[in-house]
């Protein structure tokens, strides 16, 4: 894409992705709320998950405040992070989702509700308390487990997400939408995630600006299904 | 009670919150985690159905008990 790695694209993008990617993060803490290692667990895997789709909500309620797509939206484009593309099978890919890629989010959030868009401003807030429990619920599960190489995949996702330097989320720092840029995002992403291990540079010719990553590919059709409501349509009677 | 189960070391909290400013705090139930900041994301996963305006929780092993049931002098 033309774009200079994504410096043009407007905020519609950026919320968009955010939206995205916390419907999905939600979908997977649902799908682990009778599977997690305590009954408390799984208490929060559900709390969790209703306050991530209640946040998506609110977010993709903001889009039409914040200008028109960079590309046509197509019915069925999901510019989420490739963590989120498949079921976690491991208890430490929950974990690691918890305590960074959810991390990553609520930084872009509290960027976002820093800048200078009055509807983010206002709409967001709520969010960020609600997101303190999170935090805490990751950071204390990661220091619990070993869940190195998830940790490792999910901070190298969330690296990607954030952006290049000098990308848009450079430029709309730059502009005062956001109130942090993506050095200051990378820094505090890495204080919370202290003990991660080293990842091997990134290249970024190939990230994809409006969806916000390099590998290629995305959710599967399950997950699809579920996302549009179409797998509980088995359920019910034909006709109903 | 000692509680050994996913993590090595767990430990009992009791949960407080009130409704409103003018009634005093009590117990709504207990959580166990292995330390206070799971803990405090349990408890409000767990007890947060109701609009609580306050919420805390106290390790159990701090509350000092001064009688228990049937213990009180006649």
């Amino acid at each position: 894409m033309g774009a200079g790695r994504g410096r043009s694209l407007s905020l519609y993008s950026l919320v968009k992705s955010l939206a995205d990617n916390k419907q999905l993060l939600g979908m997977r803490y649902a799908e682990w709320c009778i599977a997690a290692p305590t009954l408390e667990a799984d208490i929060a895997a559900a709390a969790m998950g209703l306050d991530d789709i209640g946040h998506s909500r609110v977010l993709y309620g903001s889009l039409r405040e914040l200008g028109t797509p960079d590309v046509p939206d197509e019915p069925v484009s999901y510019a989420n992070v490739p963590y989120l593309d498949r079921p976690w099978t491991d208890w430490t890919a929950f974990v690691a989702a918890n305590g960074v890629l959810d991390s990553a989010f609520t930084l872009m959030i509290e960027a976002l509700a820093g800048g200078n868009v009055e509807v983010l401003r206002s709409r967001l807030k709520k969010m960020l308390q609600e997101e303190r429990y999170h935090a805490m619920h990751g950071r204390s599960w990661l220091r619990e487990s070993r869940a190195a190489s998830a940790v490792d995949q999910a901070r190298r996702d969330a690296i990607v997400w954030i952006g290049p330097e000098d990308g848009d989320v450079d430029d709309l720092h730059g502009k005062g939408v956001l109130s942090l840029g993506v050095r200051e995002l990378r820094r505090r992403l890495d204080e919370q995630v202290s003990g991660a291990p080293a990842s091997t540079p990134i290249d970024w010719k190939a990230w994809d600006p409006v969806r916000r990553r390099i590998v290629p590919g995305g959710i599967d059709e399950l997950t699809l299904n579920m996302l549009q409501g179409l797998a509980e349509k088995r359920y019910m009677p034909a006709g109903a | 009670m000692r509680f050994v189960r996913v993590h090595d070391e767990v430990q009992e909290y009791e949960v407080f919150a009130r409704k409103t400013r003018l009634e005093a705090l009590r117990q709504v139930g207990a959580v166990v985690a292995p330390d206070d900041e799971l803990a405090m994301a349990y408890a409000r996963a767990t007890y947060d159905e109701e609009r609580w305006v306050e919420m805390m929780i106290v390790p159990k092993a701090a509350v000092i008990q001064l009688w228990a049931p049937g213990e009180a002098e006649a």
